[in-house]
């Protein structure tokens, strides 16, 4: 059973169609990037795979089921969908209490993982004092805080100094090779190249391609040239 | 459903908007209430009926202010993106209503409780520093008390269910202060025989007055309870389904 499956996945917002007949699935101990352009529908579709947002037809699936089953859910997936999901006069340790608590997980587990993200000196600080690196750190901190089996990670390299980055590059493949998996969205596909196992490009709301990167001979270049290509717009 | 009630109740006590919204309630009631207790002459002062009115003033406050933070306790979410780790931790969305229902009413009972005895010992002390005899009695007092509190935690549950069908703060502030502070004293002045089944009149039959009208003038405490409580199970039940069908942005 795949770890996370789209079957034929499609949302309609009226007349605009913002993921058209989706399809892919990710293995366990797997990577995988998931591209596409502004507007392609990546984070559509990952609030359909999270049920935040009601497919029209098709099917989004974890772990074979539709995310409101699953029992304790945030034991299974940690997700960060945008790094500005905090209350600004709430303190990061606060933020990850509120969670814990609707989850039943103890607070030393909160201490953890803000030694983990480094966050242990600003923790009792408000997140509005908070540097947009800080928060992606405190975003990541809350989808570990119940040890899940997936992370889905909306661009979480976004105001990563270099330090951040090489830290989050070696703690998903860590994270990976403990036999579980990550999806990630992301546009800097240098930082990809150097990160996934795999990669899922979608364009206009369709899958454009699955291409695993051993298939790639020289990854970083090839997959600019792949990218581009199978993205280009009709006028360029 | 116990931890979504815990988790609500953190959220509370995490920011500061609650205390704001406190503090805002108790300047106003202070002012609101002095500036009857010095203005009126003595005459009307004296009358029975006129203090019971002035405690009338916290009922009304108090109200509101527990259907703000009621409200806000949604749309606060809604507005920082919250909603959206508050959904993947609980994504069964009509728990987290819940959750907010309770902890909402909780601490609506709190605010109804501040705002009636700021109010009558407000009155007490004003109507003693001008020598005026004070006619309420402890009965109208336990009444005050008891039903403030429980018309605000009504009135907390009602802000949950208004919160999040409209999900926008400003729109569903504003809403709910034009509702409570212009047309209902509107309906209760004009349509009198059917203002009195508004929720706002209601929560003055329960403690005993509200704003401007005592209890003569609504509907008997019990029915003022049963009115409420059907107004906030109503509420609350809009809410967990709107909440429930629609996408989270």
């Amino acid at each position: 059973m795949p770890v996370l499956s789209a079957r034929n996945l499609t949302k309609r917002y009226g007349e605009v169609v913002a993921v058209d007949a989706l399809t892919f699935a990710l293995e366990p101990g797997t990577i995988t990037g998931f591209l596409g352009p502004n507007g392609a529908g990546k984070t559509t579709t990952l609030r359909l795979l999270l049920g935040l947002a009601q497919p029209t037809t098709g099917e989004a699936l974890i772990f074979g089921r539709r995310y409101h089953e699953l029992e304790n859910p945030m034991h299974r997936v940690g997700a960060v969908l945008e790094s500005g999901d905090f209350d600004p006069g709430r303190s990061g340790r606060n933020h990850l209490r509120t969670l814990a608590v609707a989850t039943g997980i103890p607070f030393d587990r909160v201490d953890e993982l803000l030694a983990l993200v480094e966050l242990e000196a600003a923790a009792d600080r408000r997140v509005r004092t908070y540097s947009l690196g800080m928060r992606q750190r405190l975003g990541l901190a809350s989808a570990l805080l119940a040890d899940p089996d997936l992370l889905v990670l909306d661009e979480p390299a976004n105001g990563l100094d270099p330090a951040g980055v090489y830290w989050l590059r070696g703690f998903l493949r860590q994270f990976a090779e403990s036999g579980r998996t990550v999806l990630v969205s992301s546009h800097v596909l240098a930082e990809v190249a150097q990160t996934v196992d795999a990669v899922v490009i979608i364009d206009r709301g369709r899958l454009a391609a699955t291409v695993a990167l051993d298939e790639l001979d020289d990854h970083r270049r090839s997959l600019e040239d792949l990218y581009l290509e199978l993205t280009a717009r009709q006028a360029a | 459903m116990t931890a979504q009630l815990r988790s609500e109740l953190l959220k509370q006590r995490t920011t500061r908007t609650n205390a704001l919204l406190l503090l805002w309630m108790v300047g106003l009631v202070v002012l609101v209430v002095l500036l009857h207790v010095v203005s009126f002459g003595v005459e009307d002062l004296s009358r029975s009926d006129n203090q019971l009115k002035i405690l009338g003033l916290g009922t009304g406050i108090g109200t509101l202010f527990a259907a703000l933070l009621g409200a806000m306790s949604i749309t606060g979410e809604v507005r920082h993106g919250t909603i959206r780790p508050t959904f993947l931790a609980t994504p069964r969305r009509a728990r987290v209503i819940v959750g907010k229902v309770a902890a909402s009413a909780l601490a609506g009972v709190a605010v109804g409780l501040l705002a009636e005895a700021l109010t009558a010992g407000l009155e007490a002390a004003g109507l003693a520093a001008r020598g005026i005899h004070i006619e309420l009695g402890s009965g109208d007092y336990a009444q005050l008390l008891a039903g403030g509190a429980l018309a605000s935690a009504l009135f907390a549950a009602i802000g949950v269910g208004v919160g999040a069908v409209v999900r926008n703060q400003v729109a569903a502030v504003v809403g709910l202060c034009v509702w409570l502070l212009f047309l209902e004293p509107l309906l209760l002045g004009d349509v009198p025989t059917a203002g009195k089944f508004a929720p706002g009149a209601s929560a003055g039959a329960i403690a005993g007055a509200i704003q401007t009208q005592i209890a003569d003038d609504l509907v008997a405490p019990a029915v003022g309870v049963l009115l409420l409580a059907a107004y906030a199970a109503l509420a609350s039940a809009a809410g967990s389904i709107a909440t429930t069908r629609r996408d989270v942005t």
